[in-house]
């Protein structure tokens, strides 16, 4: 039962399925609705509108465009059908009115019926979308060396731009053929453009566009295209010559080079000396016999110490072993002590050392420079200071002296002072008390025998130094030596005043020796007699005053400066 | 641009170019503005004036279906003013009529302009910015100093001879309505009136823009029309 009803339904759906495709495939109908698309004014004197028409229903439709418009009464319908195209109105100047508003229809009829669209509205004002211009043209122009595009166009078509109704804009746009993208300029009201900063060689495409007062802009022109030339050829030439020219001097530069290289590799490395043994032969070394070499060595070697010693700082002081040499008068004056010559190049140069004590008392003899005018002095007892405590000699060969300064300290320094120094320096000293005034360079060539070494046995008081009489291996031999000591070795006998020193013209070995009393004076009293000029501090502590073995240098010393 | 005269400036200018040449800061042997100057800087500040119009009703439309106004037709207060349509009209109607046109549009503009300033800075809605309603400031302030800017180019026309003396200068009063906000709506002006009075203003400011270098072009062609 069930299943003839529902076949009976199916048979009823598919019959109406039939008929109503019969007469759709058939029928006519009323025209679909058609739809304004818009209109557009490209000069703001005319403007067209157009439509899409809807389906047509299968019967000739037609459409009609009618219009309201502000302050204008009626419906009017559109006067021109055809000169925009299909489904297009057009409005010539007689019709168009600005800053009124239309509305706009459009109706679409057929013999079944009619269809009428929304209703557009507008003003002319608003809808204001210029032609693009005409006649682009693309020029390459060279103006001295320069390359540069110049673009020309004209006005859009039907477009007046003369009567001030309208002012045009234009803009356009450059690309160069290998890259995407396009280089806008604005070109204001001219019709022209210069482009400057263009290379030479590519393809250049230009494209123009307008707008009217604040419209919509038009649609871009055509592309127009140009190249632009290379480089010239005559400028490779040019190229070319200059750098075959330039080659030229460069490859003699270089065959030179290469022929010289010797000299070159001379120049720029000289080769770096070997060692050099004075008189000794080196091809002796290589080829000769062991005795030979030996004997070589032996007899070449002149074992100048004193060049040696020269570039060391040592500083020796002689003092002699006895405090008697000096006058009980003369140990009271404070200024009448060590006479350093001004030529004495008096650097420190204690074998083994603490820096630091000596460097401090640098420090404290720097800042006696007002006590300058007194003579380092050597001391008498130990417990009042030490080598430290004579004090510095004058300000003008300060700084030479300073080094032995270090050893010197000033007396009116305090007692406590004196004491940690004497304890600093005294040690050593102790250890290594070598005390050697060193020659002068000025002085004359003397033997290296003629250096004086002692050891210090104690220093006592403030500017006495007791040396060791004892031997002092290979030292002593030397000051043994000295006892035959040439003529410029004295022993001082009295120093007298700020500047004197008495020598005794014999050499003496033993301590009896140092009080015999000389006849003679040593030269260099008469020295010191001989320039009565110098004055003060400036004067040349010609001779160091000797403690001890007594022996004073009396080099003479160079004149002050 | 004229937006960078002092507005003090260009009514100072204006109100010696008829009298003795006397510049504005009393400089010695600065130059009167030319005939040209005027209606260059005059064409400037419209066309300014147009845009910033145009630029307010667009904000405006985005808020704003424009239902009432395609149904209904929309009336300006200034229909009044029978202004030329087309070109061919307004280049036939003669320089001094079209003088007097462009006086009575801006004078119609003044007071609805300050009562669309006053409305849109109170108005609770908060539809629009701060910006918008200093927009409308600035088209208020603009429409009298341009109004004035016209007369007083008006009276140099006619001492040079290019202008006829039927031009006279023009009372706002005698010319639109008194209460012209009223045309729109009886009491407080809301949102929509605001549209409304917009897109009336953009239209007569188009007008005056175009009007203005018609003027200029048929008073001094050149280069620029």
């Amino acid at each position: 039962m069930t299943v003839c009803t529902r076949m009976r339904g199916h048979l009823g759906l598919a019959l109406l399925l039939l008929l109503s495709a019969a007469v759709e495939s058939n029928s006519m109908s009323p025209p679909g609705k058609p739809v304004l698309l818009g209109c557009r004014s490209p000069e703001k004197e005319t403007f067209t509108c157009w439509w899409e028409p809807g389906s047509d229903g299968g019967l000739k439709t037609t459409h009609r465009l009618f219009y309201e418009r502000e302050r204008l009464e009626g419906k009017h319908e559109c006067p021109d059908y055809r000169s925009a195209g299909r489904n297009s109105c057009f409005f010539d100047r007689d019709h168009t009115s600005i800053w009124v508003d239309y509305h706009l229809t459009v109706v679409a009829s057929n013999e079944l019926g009619n269809t009428t669209s929304d209703i557009f509205k507008m003003d002319v004002m608003e809808i204001v979308k210029p032609n693009t211009p005409e006649n682009v043209t693309l020029l390459v122009m060279k103006r001295e060396d320069n390359l540069y595009l110049h673009v020309r166009w004209e006005p859009p078509y039907n477009t007046d731009t003369k009567s001030g109704w309208v002012t045009i804009k234009y803009e356009l746009r450059v690309k160069q053929e290998k890259s995407n993208e396009w280089k806008e300029y604005t070109s204001g009201t001219e019709t022209h453009i210069n482009l400057y900063n263009i290379n030479p060689g590519t393809l250049y495409a230009v494209q123009v566009r307008c707008r009217l007062d604040h419209g919509s802009w038009s649609e871009w022109s055509n592309s127009t295209s140009v190249n632009t030339p290379d480089y010239p050829h005559n400028e490779k030439l040019f190229w070319i010559l200059v750098s075959m020219l330039s080659a030229v001097p460069f490859i003699t530069a270089m065959c030179i080079l290469v022929m010289k290289r010797k000299n070159v590799k001379q120049y720029l490395l000289p080769p770096v000396p070997g060692p050099k043994i004075r008189g000794v032969d080196v091809q002796l070394l290589k080829r000769g016999r062991s005795e030979d070499v030996i004997n070589a060595l032996i007899i070449n070697q002149s074992f100048p110490p004193m060049v040696a010693w020269k570039d060391q700082i040592e500083e020796y002081l002689i003092v002699s072993d006895d405090g008697l040499l000096l006058d009980p008068s003369s140990s009271q004056k404070r200024k009448k002590s060590l006479i350093i010559p001004a030529g004495f190049h008096l650097d420190l140069g204690i074998q083994c050392k603490e820096p630091t004590p000596v460097q401090r008392d640098l420090q404290k003899a720097e800042e006696r420079k007002n006590e300058m005018d007194n003579f380092v002095k050597a001391n008498t007892s130990l417990t009042e200071g030490n080598l430290s405590d004579m004090e510095p000699p004058q300000p003008p060969t300060q700084k030479q002296l300073f080094p032995i300064a270090s050893f010197v300290k000033t007396t009116d320094q305090s007692p406590s002072k004196h004491n940690s120094a004497a304890e600093n320096t005294v040690k050593p000293l102790a250890n290594c008390g070598y005390v050697d005034i060193q020659r002068h360079e000025n002085a004359k060539e003397v033997d290296v025998i003629e250096v004086d070494y002692s050891r210090v046995k104690e220093v006592s008081g403030d500017n006495i130094l007791i040396l060791q009489r004892g031997n002092i291996p290979g030292y002593m031999d030397i000051q043994r030596q000295k006892e035959n000591i040439p003529e410029d070795y004295s022993r001082v006998k009295e120093v007298d005043g700020d500047n004197k020193v008495l020598l005794q013209r014999q050499n003496a070995s033993t301590d009896s020796s140092c009080r015999e009393k000389g006849n003679h004076y040593t030269d260099c009293t008469n020295q010191k007699l001989r320039n009565p000029h110098v004055t003060g501090p400036s004067k040349v502590g010609v001779c160091t005053e000797l403690i001890g073995s007594g022996y004073v240098d009396t080099i003479p010393a160079p004149p002050l400066m | 641009c004229v937006g960078s005269f002092p507005p003090g400036l260009f009514f100072s200018l204006f109100m010696r170019v008829g009298t003795a040449p006397i510049c504005a800061y009393g400089q010695a042997g600065c130059h009167v503005p030319s005939l040209a100057d005027l209606f260059d800087r005059v064409i400037q500040q419209s066309s300014r004036m147009h845009g910033i119009s145009s630029d307010l009703h667009s904000e405006f439309e985005q808020y704003f279906l424009p239902s009432k106004n395609l149904i209904g037709k929309r009336k300006c207060h200034t229909y009044g003013i029978l202004t030329p349509d087309d070109k061919e009209n307004a280049q036939r109607l003669g320089r001094e009529q079209l003088t007097e046109v462009i006086l009575r549009l801006l004078g119609a503009w003044g007071d609805p302009l300050s009562q669309l300033y006053r409305s849109m800075s109170q108005d609770q809605n908060q539809d629009f910015n701060h910006y918008s309603s200093n927009k409308a400031l600035e088209i208020s302030d603009m429409v009298h100093e341009l109004r004035d800017g016209v007369s007083k180019m008006a009276d140099k026309m006619k001492l040079l001879g290019v202008l006829g003396n039927t031009v006279g200068y023009i009372s706002p009063e005698g010319l639109v309505p008194s209460s012209a906000i009223s045309f729109y709506k009886r009491g407080e002006l809301n949102s929509m009136d605001h549209h409304d009075l917009l897109y009336c203003f953009r239209r007569d400011s188009n007008k005056v823009k175009n009007y203005l270098r018609i003027l200029k072009c048929t008073t001094l062609p050149g280069l620029d029309c």
